[in-house]
């Protein structure tokens, strides 16, 4: 298969993790749009054979970071919010439960929020996260308990730890 | 890496029934990231606690709920491919390079080229209109060359030249002032044995750049060649046949300083 071929059959798999990065359906839309253009733009610098799927999304991932410094925080409690726009879930997990797993997304931080997309959605194991992130996988494991346990507190899942509304409002970058 | 990304040291922790390293542990394990010992410890842990029990099966609901909230619709993905953004400066840069480049030699040629065919026309109709004339086809007659070349001359505000056709027969019969459409123009009339009429046709008012090039056009039976040297457009019209007058067009041209490589 070709170098293309290869790159438009990874095409669902970057646009589920920019919507989920975004919450933003025109915004993962330009961003894949932007991603697969540099990355066709430098298929000469992929090495052949190497892992195509984490090549393109630190492609993705590093113009999303690009773009996040021009703009500001998601609106999570925002009525209009675009992550309430995307499409309603559907399936056999209860609506209501998918909406507040949703909302809780967008509350965490966004170094949370890539990790878990990429491990929980995109089932990437740690090292592949890692090359994405461009972290140690450590860290990958590290950031990952934190985010879950991050979203149990969200979802008001955690009785053990009484934790006040201020604290859950995450809206740092690193 | 920022600050919480260290993993934590745990050491002022008070009581902890979950510990940071557990709950990653924990994390790990239904990643499938554990292997061997850690791997069946967790098992175990998971078995013999409830607490981690209740901890591990949310995770799972997590990442269930996660999984379904970007399952796939199945929608196309659109992918313009457009040229790098390098390639489309260049492309952009190129296409105003050639816009110039076209729109200067429009500016170089259609004056010219709109011009020679103006003067040739008017040219065309001045033989047409006097050739046949017999009584005053001039205003100056021949007798009078002298006076009849520093009239026109000044008129035309150009030192002009009558060139001598007698090697093909045909003598001077005079000349007129003729307008052309900026300015006045010259008619030169020359006549052979026969009856037979030439008129060379001299313009300075919109001639703007040389073109010796020698053209030609045609009109029922008359044709006339034309072309400009020295700011001087030169147009010789006659129905004497059109390679004769060709030739007489060439030589007369190349007598008045016409470059003839340029033919």
């Amino acid at each position: 298969m070709s170098f293309e071929s290869d790159l438009l059959a990874h095409l669902p798999q970057l646009r589920r993790y920019a919507r989920g990065l975004t919450g933003d359906r025109a915004w993962a839309d330009d961003l894949v749009q932007d991603a697969t253009e540099r990355a066709l733009n430098r298929a000469k610098s992929f090495h052949a054979g190497t892992n195509l799927r984490a090549w393109l999304f630190t492609i993705m991932r590093n113009l999303y970071i690009d773009q996040l410094r021009g703009r500001r925080d998601i609106a999570v409690d925002d009525e209009t919010a675009p992550w309430r726009q995307m499409a309603a879930p559907r399936g056999e997990v209860d609506g209501l439960v998918l909406r507040d797993v949703q909302r809780a997304l967008y509350c965490l931080p966004v170094e949370q929020r890539e990790v878990m997309l990429l491990v929980c959605v995109e089932e990437m194991s740690y090292q592949e996260a890692s090359v994405v992130l461009n972290v140690p996988t450590g860290t990958v494991m590290s950031r990952l308990s934190r985010a879950r346990e991050h979203m149990r507190v969200l979802l008001g899942e955690e009785p053990g730890r009484k934790t006040s509304p201020s604290s859950l409002k995450v809206v740092s970058r690193s | 890496m920022s600050s919480q990304d260290r993993p934590p040291e745990g050491g002022d922790r008070m009581g902890p029934p979950r510990p940071d390293r557990d709950l990653q542990a924990l994390s790990a394990f239904i990643d499938e990231e554990l292997q061997g010992d850690e791997r069946d410890a967790v098992a175990q842990r998971i078995a013999a606690d409830p607490a981690s029990e209740a901890t591990a099966a949310a995770y799972r609901a997590q990442d269930n709920a996660l999984r379904a909230l970007f399952a796939d619709q199945g929608e196309p993905q659109v992918v313009r491919l457009r040229p790098p953004a390098r390639e489309r400066y260049l492309i952009a840069a190129c296409f105003l390079v050639v816009g110039v480049a076209c729109g200067f030699l429009m500016h170089m040629l259609l004056p010219s080229l709109g011009e020679s065919a103006r003067f040739a026309e008017r040219a065309d109709i001045a033989y047409a209109v006097y050739a046949p004339e017999q009584r005053h086809a001039v205003e100056v007659a021949a007798s009078q060359q002298d006076h009849l070349v520093t009239w026109l001359s000044k008129r035309l505000n150009r030192a002009l030249t009558i060139p001598s056709l007698a090697e093909y027969g045909f003598q001077l019969v005079g000349g007129r002032l003729l307008p052309d459409e900026e300015g006045p123009a010259a008619q030169f009339m020359y006549q052979n044995a026969t009856g037979e009429r030439l008129t060379l046709y001299m313009t300075t008012a919109t001639i703007r750049r040389n073109d010796s090039k020698i053209r030609s056009l045609k009109d029922g039976q008359r044709t006339t060649f034309y072309w400009a040297w020295d700011r001087v457009g030169y147009a010789l019209s006659g129905q004497i046949g059109e390679a004769k007058l060709q030739a007489i067009a060439y030589d007369t041209c190349k007598e008045l300083g016409g470059d003839p490589k340029n033919w």
